[in-house]
């Protein structure tokens, strides 16, 4: 529960560019995320300068992912929707402690299961050709 | 020169005087469906919080996870709130239980550390010290 073992990761990105988000982080393993409304602010006069056009409407993404995960999570945030792309994305993580209310990964109860089919699967073909002879 | 030492020195000073060591502030956040953002507000705020910022936001989670978690829509609140370190453990041990009792007030809590603030007053505010306001009224 305590101590640095997990990060929340806050990904700023042009409204409609949440789900791009979503699914490049689900695919390096997260595994949900909060999505928030925000309005982004600029220098008029350096946007004018530069000939470019800041969109302030703005979503805010803020996942929490295991800290093993973190650097996976936003290079791929940085691939998919980074300031290149048409999300424009900005993506930092901050450490957090005392996480509660997180359910446990179940991926290893799932492959148990899977494991555990596949055995009785044997077993029954076994069971089958022994049957048979 | 003399003066840009004499700056950095008064920054090192500075650094070390200013280091808390009594109940330090850490930022609780809490991602609850929206329905019981109230309810929740309220039980945090029994832990010695005096401001508290809600968000609205949405979530994320595939249907199936969520409503396997007792998650019925997507619409979330993300509650900031200021908490000293002191009542942190009650009070997330409170949350963990709420969590894990109340119907479709499934959320989660984590807390961020928070590195610096300024202003003595808003220190004394936020981290509920009133002995410190009482004692300065005297």
């Amino acid at each position: 529960m305590s101590g640095f073992n997990h990060e929340v990761i806050f990904c700023i990105v042009n409204t409609g560019f949440s789900e791009t988000v979503m699914e490049a982080a689900k695919d390096a393993g997260a595994r949900g995320g909060t999505i928030l409304n925000a309005r982004g602010t600029a220098n008029k006069e350096a946007e004018s300068f530069f000939h470019i056009a800041i969109q302030p409407e703005k979503e805010i993404v803020m996942i929490l992912v295991d800290a093993k995960i973190k650097d996976a999570v936003l290079h791929a945030l940085y691939q998919k929707a980074g300031l290149d792309t048409m999300g424009q994305g900005i993506a930092f993580s901050l450490p957090v402690d005392n996480v509660v209310g997180l359910t446990p990964w179940k991926a290893e109860i799932k492959a148990a299961e899977a494991a555990a089919e596949k055995a009785a699967e044997k077993a029954e073909v076994a069971v089958e050709n022994a049957e048979k002879k | 020169m003399d003066v840009e030492k004499k700056i950095r020195n008064r920054v090192l000073r500075g650094s070390t005087r200013a280091k808390v060591s009594m109940n330090r502030l850490k930022i609780l956040i809490t991602v609850v469906s929206r329905a019981k953002a109230d309810f929740y507000m309220d039980h945090i705020q029994s832990f010695g919080v005096n401001m508290q910022m809600v968000l609205f936001g949405q979530g994320t989670a595939p249907r199936e996870i969520a409503t396997a978690m007792g998650l019925a829509d997507s619409d979330r609140a993300v509650i900031i709130s200021i908490i000293g370190e002191n009542n942190l453990r009650a009070a997330l041990d409170s949350l963990a239980e709420k969590f894990n009792t109340i119907v479709g007030g499934k959320g989660i809590a984590y807390t961020i550390p928070m590195a610096s603030i300024i202003g003595k007053s808003i220190f004394n505010f936020l981290s509920d010290n009133r002995d410190a306001v009482r004692r300065n009224e005297k």
